[in-house]
C-alpha cells in the first residue's frame, strides 16, 4: 500500500511538471510535493531559450539521395550559423532555430504527406523546400493550403511558379532564364563576329518541364531575333536514353552551327560521348547547366573541354562571399561545394532573413516580408535574392567554360568578378 | 536532309545496338526458357555487375571488358544460391516468383544506394573515344565490342545447349520437367544451374554496359523492359530469336527518326508497341513465324 502511494504521488508529480511545460526532470524523492516540482519547472522554462521550428522534407534515400544530403548539409550549416550567433532576432527577441528534416525517399506522394505532417503535427513556423523539380512540385500545394511560407532551392522548372502560389518562393533561377541567357550570350559573340549570322541552331531537349522551358526560350529568341538565330532542328528525347545515335545523326544531317541540349547528368554523359564518337563538330556546344560538374568531367575527361554551361553557382567564383562560403564548407564537410550546397545554404539564409524582417512568427507576415525582400550579401551571381510577384527568383546564372586540366573560366555576364572572354568558336568545332 | 552517309550511320547504329540489346537479353531468355518465370531481378543483376566492374576498375585498374569476365564465376554462384535459397521454392507458382524477384530487385537497389551512393558513376578508358571506319561510317570501339560479343555468346550458347550433356539436360527440363526426371535428369539441380548461367549472362551484359553508359543503382530498369519486349518478339525460348528481335527493335528505333514529325522522345513507345503487337498478332514471336514458314515450305 505504501509503495502504491509513493508510486501514485511520483506519477502525479510527473504530470504536474509536464503541465507546467518545464524541462526540469521530475523529482525522484518519494513523496515530493507537486508545488515544489511546479516551481522548479517554472524556473527552468524561464532559462530555456525560445525556439522556432523550421521543417524540410528531402530525399535522403532513393535516387536523389546524394543531392538530398547536400541540401540537408546546406540547411544545417545556415541554421548552425544563426544559432551559434545567439539565435534569430524576431521582433527584438532571440530564437534558437530547431530544424526538422524528414526523408521522403525520393517519392512525391510521401514528400507531400510529410510536409503536411510538419505543418499539422510538428507545427513548424516555416518550410524549406525539397530537391528536384518533381518533389518540389509534389510539395508546393501545402504552403498555400496552410498559409505556411516555403522557400525552395531545388526546383528549376518555371511551371512551379505558374500555379498561383502565394506562399512559395524559389531561389533557383528557372531553366527558361537559362535558355534566354544562353541566347544573349550567343548574340554577344555573333555581334563580335566570332559566330556566323544568322546562327543556325540544332536544339535537343529532355522531354520534361525542365527541357520544355529551355526549348521554349530558344524558340522565343529565334522568333524575336530572326536575323540572329535560325532553329534548323528541334527534337525532344526521353530521359535515360540508351542510344542517341539516331538523334545525333539527325543533328549531323541538320548541319547547324550550334548544338544546344538540355539534359540531366546521365544523358549528358551518354549523349556527349556518342557525339564525340560520331565525330560531330559545332562552333558552339552547350548542354544547359551540365559541363563543369565533377562527375561529368570525370566521365568525359578531355571530351568535356571547352563546353559552355550556365550554372547557378560555381566554386570558381572569385568574389569574397563565394570564397568565404567555399572555405567554410570545406572546414565543415571536408569537400569542395557545388551549386547544390550553395543554393540550399542561401535558401535557408533568405528564409531566416524573411522571418527576421517580418518581426513575427505569423505565416502571412513572413510571407509578405519574403515577397518584398531584397536579400543582399548573397553568394549567388549578382549578390542579391529577390522574388517576382509569383515567387519566381530574380537570380541570375553565371556561365562557365571548361578548359583543359580540369579548369573553369567564368565567361558571362561580362560584369561578373573574374570574367574572362570565352574561347569562341570552340576549338573542336573548327 | 539525310544523305547516304547518314543513312549508313543509322543502319550501322541499328546493327550495333541490336547486338547490345541481344547481349542484355540472353540471360532473361534462358531463365524464362527453363523455368517459365520472368526474372525481374535481371535489372538488379546488370546493375550490381556494373558496380562490381567499377569497383575492380578503381581498385585494380582492371579494364571493364576483363572485369566483366572476371566477375562471371561470382554471379554464377550467386544466381545458383538465389535459386537454391529462394526462387526454387516458389518457381512452381508464377506470381510468387515474380513478387520474389521484384523484391530481390528492390533489396539490391537499396543495398547499392547504401554501398555506392546515388551519384552517377562511369568508367573512362583509353579507348572510350576510339573509333574505326565501318562501311564508311565512323563507329565507336565501345559499341563494336558488345556486338561482337553478342555473336560469340550466341555461338557459345548454341554449342553449349546442343553439344554438352548439361546443355541437353537444360533443354530437356525446359521442354518437359516431368519427362526429364523420368529420363534420369536431376531437374531441380539443372534448373538451379540454368538460373545461375542466366544470372551470369545478365552480369556479363551489365559489365559491358559500363563501356557506354553512366549508371546509378536505378540502372537497368529501362533495359529490362526492352529485354522483355525482345524475348517476346523473338520467341520466348529461342536465342537466334532474341538476336532477331533485338535487330528488329533497334532498327525500328534507329530508322523511326526518318518519319516526318517523329519525336525521338517516343522511342520507348516503339518497344512497348512492338511487344503488344507481337502478343496480339503472333504470340510465338519471330522464331515461331520462322518455324511455321519452314514447315509450310517442307509441305
Amino acid at each position: 500500500m505504501r509503495i502504491q502511494t509513493i508510486g501514485a504521488t511520483t506519477l502525479a508529480s510527473l504530470f504536474v511538471a509536464a503541465a507546467c511545460g518545464g524541462t526540469a526532470a521530475p523529482s525522484s524523492a518519494p513523496g515530493a510535493s507537486a508545488a515544489t516540482t511546479a516551481a522548479q519547472s517554472a524556473a527552468a522554462s524561464q532559462a530555456a531559450p525560445a525556439v522556432i521550428k523550421i521543417g524540410a522534407v528531402l530525399p535522403l534515400t532513393g535516387p536523389f539521395n546524394a543531392s538530398g544530403k547536400y541540401f540537408q548539409q546546406g540547411y544545417d550549416l545556415a541554421t548552425k550559423e544563426v544559432n551559434d550567433a545567439g539565435g534569430l532576432d524576431v521582433g527584438g527577441k532571440k530564437y534558437q532555430i530547431k530544424l526538422s528534416v524528414l526523408d521522403d525517399g525520393s517519392n512525391g506522394t510521401k514528400s507531400r504527406s510529410l510536409v503536411e505532417q510538419l505543418v499539422t503535427q510538428d507545427k513548424v513556423t516555416a518550410l524549406l523546400g525539397g530537391y528536384d523539380t518533381s518533389l518540389v512540385e509534389a510539395q508546393q500545394a501545402v504552403p498555400d493550403q496552410y498559409k505556411i511560407p516555403m522557400v525552395e532551392g531545388g526546383g528549376a522548372a518555371s511551371a512551379i511558379f505558374t500555379r498561383g502560389n502565394k506562399y512559395l518562393f524559389g531561389t533557383l533561377a528557372t531553366v527558361d532564364v537559362l535558355g534566354s541567357n544562353t541566347m544573349d550570350f550567343l548574340k554577344y559573340w555573333i555581334d563580335k563576329g566570332k559566330l556566323p549570322k544568322p546562327l543556325t541552331i540544332a536544339v535537343v531537349w529532355e522531354n520534361t518541364d525542365h527541357g520544355k522551358d529551355y526549348q521554349g526560350a530558344v524558340e522565343k529568341a529565334a522568333k524575336d531575333h530572326p536575323d540572329y538565330f535560325k532553329v534548323v532542328l528541334d527534337q525532344s528525347f526521353e530521359l535515360n536514353g540508351s542510344d542517341f545515335t539516331p538523334l545525333l545523326t539527325q543533328v549531323k544531317a541538320a548541319n547547324a552551327d550550334a548544338f544546344l541540349s538540355d539534359a540531366h547528368l546521365p544523358d549528358f554523359i551518354t549523349m556527349h560521348k556518342q557525339y564525340l564518337q560520331l565525330g560531330l563538330k559545332h562552333k558552339f556546344v552547350s548542354y544547359g547547366a551540365r559541363g563543369p560538374d565533377q562527375k561529368g568531367r570525370e566521365a568525359l575527361g578531355a571530351g568535356a573541354d571547352y563546353l559552355v554551361a550556365g550554372v547557378w553557382w560555381t566554386p570558381a567564383q572569385p568574389d569574397k562571399a563565394s570564397q568565404d562560403f567555399t572555405a567554410k564548407w570545406k572546414k565543415a564537410y571536408n569537400v569542395t561545394p557545388d551549386w547544390f550546397q550553395a543554393l540550399s545554404y542561401e535558401t535557408a539564409r533568405v528564409m531566416y532573413a524573411g522571418i527576421s524582417k517580418a518581426g513575427s512568427l505569423d505565416g502571412t507576415k513572413i510571407r509578405d516580408a519574403l515577397a518584398g525582400i531584397d536579400f543582399t550579401g548573397s553568394i549567388l551571381p549578382g549578390g542579391h535574392i529577390k522574388f517576382d510577384p509569383t515567387g519566381k527568383p530574380l537570380t541570375k546564372y553565371v556561365f562557365t567554360q571548361n578548359l583543359p586540366g580540369n579548369k573553369v573560366n567564368l565567361v558571362w555576364p561580362q560584369g561578373v568578378e573574374g570574367y574572362k572572354d570565352a574561347i569562341m568558336p570552340l576549338p573542336m568545332g573548327q | 536532309m539525310f544523305d547516304l552517309n547518314n543513312l549508313a550511320t543509322l543502319a550501322v547504329s541499328a546493327l550495333l545496338t541490336g547486338g547490345l540489346y541481344a547481349t542484355m537479353s540472353y540471360g532473361l531468355a534462358l531463365v524464362y526458357g527453363v523455368m517459365k518465370i520472368i526474372n525481374l531481378a535481371h535489372a538488379a543483376t546488370m546493375m550490381l555487375a556494373a558496380f562490381t566492374v567499377l569497383t575492380l576498375f578503381r581498385a585494380f585498374h582492371l579494364d571493364p571488358i576483363i572485369g566483366s569476365v572476371v566477375i562471371l564465376p561470382l554471379f554464377l554462384v550467386a544466381g545458383m544460391a538465389l535459386y537454391r535459397v529462394a526462387v526454387g521454392r516458389v518457381a512452381a507458382v508464377p506470381i510468387a516468383s515474380l513478387l520474389l524477384l521484384f523484391g530481390v530487385w528492390l533489396v539490391a537497389q537499396n543495398a547499392a544506394y547504401l554501398i555506392w551512393g546515388s551519384e552517377d558513376q562511369s568508367i573512362l578508358t583509353s579507348y572510350t573515344y576510339s573509333t574505326i571506319s565501318l562501311f564508311g561510317v565512323r563507329v565507336a570501339v565501345t559499341r563494336i565490342i558488345p556486338f561482337v560479343l553478342s555473336l560469340v555468346m550466341l555461338g557459345a550458347l548454341r554449342w553449349f545447349l546442343g553439344s554438352t550433356d548439361l546443355g541437353r539436360a537444360i533443354r530437356a527440363v525446359s521442354q518437359d520437367k516431368t519427362a526429364a526426371r523420368l529420363a534420369g535428369i536431376h531437374a531441380e539441380q539443372t534448373a538451379m544451374i540454368a538460373f545461375g548461367i542466366g544470372t551470369m549472362l545478365s552480369a556479363f551484359a551489365g559489365g559491358l554496359l559500363t563501356l557506354i553508359f553512366s549508371f546509378t543503382p536505378d540502372f537497368g530498369g529501362t533495359f529490362q523492359l526492352k529485354s522483355f519486349a525482345i524475348i517476346v518478339l523473338g520467341g520466348l525460348e529461342s536465342f537466334p530469336g532474341v538476336l532477331a528481335g533485338s535487330l528488329v527493335l533497334s532498327s525500328a528505333e534507329s530508322f523511326s527518326i526518318l518519319i516526318p514529325g517523329w519525336r525521338a522522345s517516343l522511342v520507348n513507345l516503339l518497344a512497348f508497341g512492338l511487344l503488344v503487337a507481337t502478343l496480339v498478332v503472333f504470340p510465338g514471336g519471330l522464331a515461331s513465324l520462322a518455324v511455321h514458314r519452314a514447315r509450310k515450305t517442307a509441305e
